[in-house]
């Protein structure tokens, strides 16, 4: 948003001389009823030391990160939106910072997670293939922010900048690994293991050790029910390896963890990149 | 005057982690620290994780910072880097 849009948005009292001296970050849009942030805080949340937050804008050239920040626009996500269903069309895309999202496969009023994007990689990725359409639901499971770009504009860069066609397509392919280890997985490995493995890779991702995670999260994770969602967890925290209660799981040790973990991890986290 | 018992009930609005309201939580802290002691109660909202809330409560942009108790009720917008204006504002200072 460039300041003259901002200025029309305040016309007048001391928010609008406090816009003019520079002393605002962002402008809330009661008709559209979203928060809009001006350049510079926008700058200042996406990147963390001046490196973009997300691990694929951050592998960008400088001049073309600088490029897609004009068109990318810093969104707060909460917990339980929903970005996606399946068969829609998709009209943004999102590169996470700090958020996490979790790609779902819905069958039989019961869903499945196969994917979880957070600030390495972008919800979104049939786009990069040349499809429009989601395959998976995408709903938030960690608040947080993300830079979100229309379908269009990602299009547009896809055909001028090869270093984001690469990125994506690295990506898209680390997503399809995890996708298909996802299927091996639910069939071959125990749930505690599975469990660990989805703590690990979640962590990855929020890098915080207190993960906030549902019940109906967990169960969906591993497509289990919830005792033995329950069971799981409880057999990890007899091992010391996390403290768990309703709602929020504590990571203590992370190496016990990843011996813990199923096969699946250190194949899955390889290509997280 | 600050000297008073009740304590100064304030509420600042801030997008978390955006310069200007990175500055203005740390002046907020220092006016706060210096001239109301411990006599104030103080929340701060993010409207990048609450924006339905500001929206209710009328805010227009972020830094914001209301005074919401005792009367006379004040708003203050901007990074609070001006700190005489902010403390008249405030009725800290006359």
């Amino acid at each position: 948003m460039n300041l003259t849009r901002a200025l029309r948005l305040v016309s007048t009292g001391p928010e609008r001389q406090a816009l003019q001296a520079g002393e605002v970050d962002a402008v809330i849009d009661a008709a559209g009823g979203n928060v809009i942030l001006l350049p510079e805080a926008k700058r200042a949340l996406s990147s963390r030391g001046g490196e973009p937050a997300n691990s694929l804008l951050a592998a960008l050239p400088r001049q073309d990160y600088q490029r897609l920040l004009a068109e990318l626009e810093l969104v707060p996500l909460a917990c339980g939106a929903v970005l996606y269903q399946p068969g829609e069309r998709i009209r943004h895309v999102y590169f996470p910072n700090d958020a996490l999202v979790a790609l779902l496969v819905v069958m039989e009023e019961k869903s499945l997670q196969v994917g979880l994007v957070g600030r390495e990689g972008m919800v979104g990725v049939p786009l990069a293939l040349g499809v429009e359409q989601a395959s998976v639901l995408a709903v938030v499971q960690g608040s947080g922010s993300a830079l979100r770009m229309k379908a269009a504009g990602l299009v547009e860069e896809l055909g001028r900048c090869a270093p984001l066609r690469r990125e994506l397509q690295r990506y898209a392919h680390a997503e399809l690994v995890q996708a298909r280890q996802t299927a091996g997985c639910g069939r071959f490995h125990e749930i505690e293991g599975r469990l660990a493995c989805w703590l690990l890779m979640t962590h990855d991702r929020v890098r915080a050790d207190r993960l906030q995670l549902t019940h109906e999260f967990l169960a969906d994770m591993l497509g289990v029910r919830r005792v033995g969602v329950t069971n799981a967890a409880m057999a990890l925290q007899r091992r010391g390896l996390i403290k768990y209660r309703r709602g929020e799981i504590r990571v203590l040790d992370r190496k016990g963890l990843e011996a813990a973990a199923c096969r699946c991890y250190p194949i899955v986290s390889a290509l997280a990149g | 005057m600050a000297a008073s018992k009740t304590p100064m009930r304030l509420r600042l609005y801030v997008a978390n982690g955006a310069p200007n309201s990175v500055l203005a939580v740390a002046n907020l802290a220092a006016i706060c620290k210096k001239h109301l002691r411990f006599t104030f109660k103080l929340e701060i909202v993010d409207v990048l994780r609450f924006p339905r809330r500001a929206l209710a409560d009328g805010v227009l942009v972020t830094p914001h910072l209301a005074k919401l108790s005792p009367a006379p009720i004040a708003k203050i917008v901007g990074n609070l880097s001006d700190r005489s204006s902010v403390l008249i504002a405030l009725g800290i200072r006359t």
